[in-house]
């Protein structure tokens, strides 16, 4: 929309022309001068310059809409607002499942079940609107080369026994989920941009982006100058870009992420648990940092302040004990803050029913902040815990 | 009319030709009458007339400035901006707490910004206040309309209309309490259908279409007369990437900022914005500070801060021209935007000014 070439505002061809030889071309351009500047550059007088501006606004603007409108839309299309995970409370808890023209973040320290819980999502979005899904294509943009072909079929086959019964049925859901390896922040800049056209052309209905943090960390090191505004700069472009495409297409955008240590002051974590030494430039240190009070670390989502704000859904994945993990609902613009517990096996992610808390439905925490129990921490908790574990833990440090 | 030839708003091509031509003031321009301009300058009649209906629109409102009259700059004693600020309605936001150290919600024809960590709850205030803004006067609201600018993608309008619909029925608790004819009246066009209708809806991808969006914005509030409010739901995230030159910046922000004033105090809407939160790193440590740099902070007449304290959200009021400083408890709760415990239920006999911030049913919603 900014790009818009003036031409195309319905100016007319000489005001074009003129403005071309100041370098003004674009809607962007013209817009950002001033009132003086736009006199000067068109020759025309103070009335006829407003008038000006609300003609290539006009070009620009969106459209209104009013909420009832909106409303009636998706009521016309219940189905196609939410993708549902299977996880059947979660789901209850989401108001039918990961939203779909929003971008949703899964946090997880490593190997607790994100790529897991992404090649489950792409199984259903693969499967019949009946079953649940989504009848469409899948984009999978791989950056820590962790998807397993052989894993996607386990899943699709234990999960769903009865739908892939056979080969044949296994074979079409694979055609449809199209992986891209990428491994560099400019790539996945270019294929970001790419996306619009092959969703268009293979009818895509979910993207997935596993992980964000990888290629993002290794290239921008916070510590040096600079970087840190150049990385928020990257992923807010990213972030822009995203939702972009998931607003334009109704589909569910999910991006993974890894997590960092934050220091802050008035945690009671031991920090000889998780190295300090980690990530110190995303340190979120409040208060005189000579207050005497040894600084704990603890574990946070990845990516900073500004990410957080740029995801619509964060869904945090953590260790609970030696074989439970916990799915967090951290930032959810319809759900409240809760728990739930999983495992994972053969069929991919299974909630553990009746250990469940939702609802708490007034509290919360800054999902910027919230803590994540790697797996020290719940192997530390695990053999200091007694047998009968009360099941209303929420697992604070 | 012995203004300077100069400072008339003509293009700067024919005023080069007057003063090349050796016109001073406003009076020798309109003396000379059309035809003598267009012969002396070289123009046609018709660019001739233009100007001068120009010129003389310009020294009209110029008399009437020194005059005393109103025209278009705004003259009155601080009275009767005392009554006027006496009568003005408040927006009520649902949370009493934060009513109060509002000074009564929030105020019309001002600019509240709210600033807070993600996910704190400014998008959720922004819903509450886009239905709240169109409560029937009976029950204490303005009765207006909103528009919501969205650039975040984050206005959910199912959770939209599960905040109208509490507050729906809030008004009807009311309404059956006090059995009273304007009441249930107002009743009738208070519904979900109609509050969702009345909120106007505009997604901004990036920075220039909220340009342009809030440049044909007076237009679309001459149309839409009772709008009451409008929201810019993240005015930080269009302009905090993508942008090399801050002065550029620091230059749109500052006509945004007036554009909006302007707005306010011609419709008597409210502006409320949404603000992120930056890191900033001092010496040895970082804090977290409104987003957009410190010549924002002069834009918005009003600052909230929405932050966290372990597991209760807090609302501090940072910037008020009337109100003193202070902190709140919030929560959000299924309903929408609510104080934490509920506040006392008081028994109001006369019962024609009924408060909606009290909400007597909160202990039964477990």
């Amino acid at each position: 929309m900014a790009t818009k070439k003036l031409r195309r505002a319905k100016l007319s061809q000489e005001l074009c022309e003129r403005l071309s030889r100041y370098q003004i071309t674009t809607c962007q351009d013209f817009l950002c001068l001033s009132l003086l500047e736009l006199m000067k550059v068109t020759g025309e007088s103070y009335r006829n310059v407003q008038k000006l501006l609300r003609k290539v606004s006009l070009a620009c603007a969106p459209k209104m809409q009013t909420a009832y409108e909106m409303k009636v839309r998706r009521s016309i299309n219940p189905s196609a607002a939410f993708l549902p995970t299977s996880l059947h409370s979660l789901d209850k808890v989401l108001h039918g499942g990961i939203p779909c023209g929003s971008l949703t973040e899964l946090t997880s320290p490593p190997g607790c079940g994100k790529t897991q819980f992404c090649i489950t999502m792409s199984v259903l979005a693969t499967l019949p609107v009946s079953m649940g899904g989504l009848d469409g294509a899948v984009i999978y943009i791989d950056t820590e080369s962790a998807f397993s072909a052989e894993r996607l079929i386990e899943i699709a086959g234990n999960r769903f026994p009865t739908y892939f019964d056979s080969d044949e049925k296994l074979f079409c859901m694979t055609r449809s989920i199209h992986l891209y390896r990428e491994l560099t922040c400019d790539s996945v800049l270019k294929r970001i941009k790419s996306l619009e056209e092959e969703i268009i052309s293979k009818k895509i209905k979910l993207i997935i982006i596993d992980s964000v943090a990888s290629v993002v960390r290794k290239e921008f090191d916070t510590k040096l100058q600079g970087n840190l505004a150049e990385r928020s700069n990257f992923l807010a472009r990213g972030a822009s870009l995203l939702k972009y495409v998931a607003e334009e297409f109704s589909i569910p955008v999910i991006l993974t992420n890894q997590i960092t240590t934050s220091l802050s002051n008035g945690l009671a974590i031991p920090a000889d648990l998780v190295s300090p030494a980690h990530d110190l430039s995303l340190s979120e240190v409040t208060g005189a940092s000579g207050s005497g009070k040894k600084e704990s670390a603890c574990v946070t989502a990845a990516l900073g302040n500004t990410w957080s704000h740029s995801v619509n859904t964060r869904l945090i994945l953590q260790y609970h004990d030696l074989l439970t993990r916990q799915i967090v609902i951290a930032k959810s613009p319809v759900a409240p803050f809760s728990t739930f517990f999983y495992t994972v096996e053969k069929s991919g992610l299974v909630l553990q029913d009746g250990k469940n808390l939702s609802n708490l439905p007034w509290e919360g925490t800054n999902p910027a902040l919230q803590t994540i129990q790697v797996r020290n921490t719940a192997l530390g908790n695990a053999l200091l815990k007694t047998t009968d574990e009360t099941p209303g833990d929420t697992p604070s440090p | 009319m012995q203004r300077d030839v100069g400072s008339l708003p003509l293009s700067p091509a024919l005023r080069a030709r007057l003063l090349a031509a050796g016109f001073q003031t406003a009076q020798e321009l309109l003396e000379t009458g059309p035809c003598g301009l267009s012969k002396e300058i070289g123009i046609s009649r018709e660019e001739a007339l233009e100007a001068l209906q120009v010129v003389r629109q310009e020294c009209a409102g110029d008399a009437a400035k020194t005059a005393g009259g109103s025209g278009s700059t705004r003259k009155c004693t601080a009275l009767e901006l005392l009554e006027e600020e006496q009568t003005q309605g408040f927006i009520i936001t649902f949370c009493s707490a934060l009513d109060n150290i509002l000074g009564g919600g929030v105020q019309l024809t001002k600019i509240t910004e709210i600033c807070g960590a993600p996910g704190v709850g400014k998008t959720q205030l922004c819903m509450q206040l886009a239905v709240d803004v169109q409560i029937p006067e009976c029950f204490g609201g303005v009765a207006g309309e909103a528009v919501f600018i969205d650039t975040e993608g984050s206005f959910m309008v199912d959770r939209a209309a599960d905040i109208a619909t509490a507050c729906v029925r809030h008004c009807q608790l009311i309404a059956e309490a006090h059995q009273e004819e304007d009441h249930l009246q107002a009743l009738e066009t208070f519904s979900l259908e109609s509050i969702l209708s009345h909120i106007y809806y505009f997604r901004c991808r990036d920075y220039i279409e909220l340009l342009a969006q809030v440049y044909l914005l007076p237009d679309f509030l001459s149309e839409h007369s009772k709008v009451r409010l409008v929201v810019i739901d993240g005015i930080a995230f269009p302009f905090r990437h993508d942008f090399e030159d801050l002065s550029l910046r620091t230059r749109l922000l500052n006509g945004l900022a007036q554009q909006l004033i302007i707005i306010a105090n011609d419709h008597k809407s409210a502006v409320v914005l949404t603000n992120q939160m930056t890191t900033r790193f001092g010496q040895n440590q970082s804090m977290l500070v409104p987003a957009l740099g410190e010549s924002w902070g002069h834009a918005a007449t009003v600052r909230l801060i929405f932050h966290w304290d372990n597991t209760q959200r807090l609302a501090t009021l940072y910037k008020s021209p009337s109100q003193k400083e202070s902190t709140i408890p919030y929560n959000i709760t299924p309903q929408g935007f609510r104080d934490v415990q509920p506040p006392p239920v008081t028994q109001n006999a006369e019962g024609t000014e009924m408060n909606p911030r009290k909400r007597p049913r909160r202990e039964e919603e477990k």
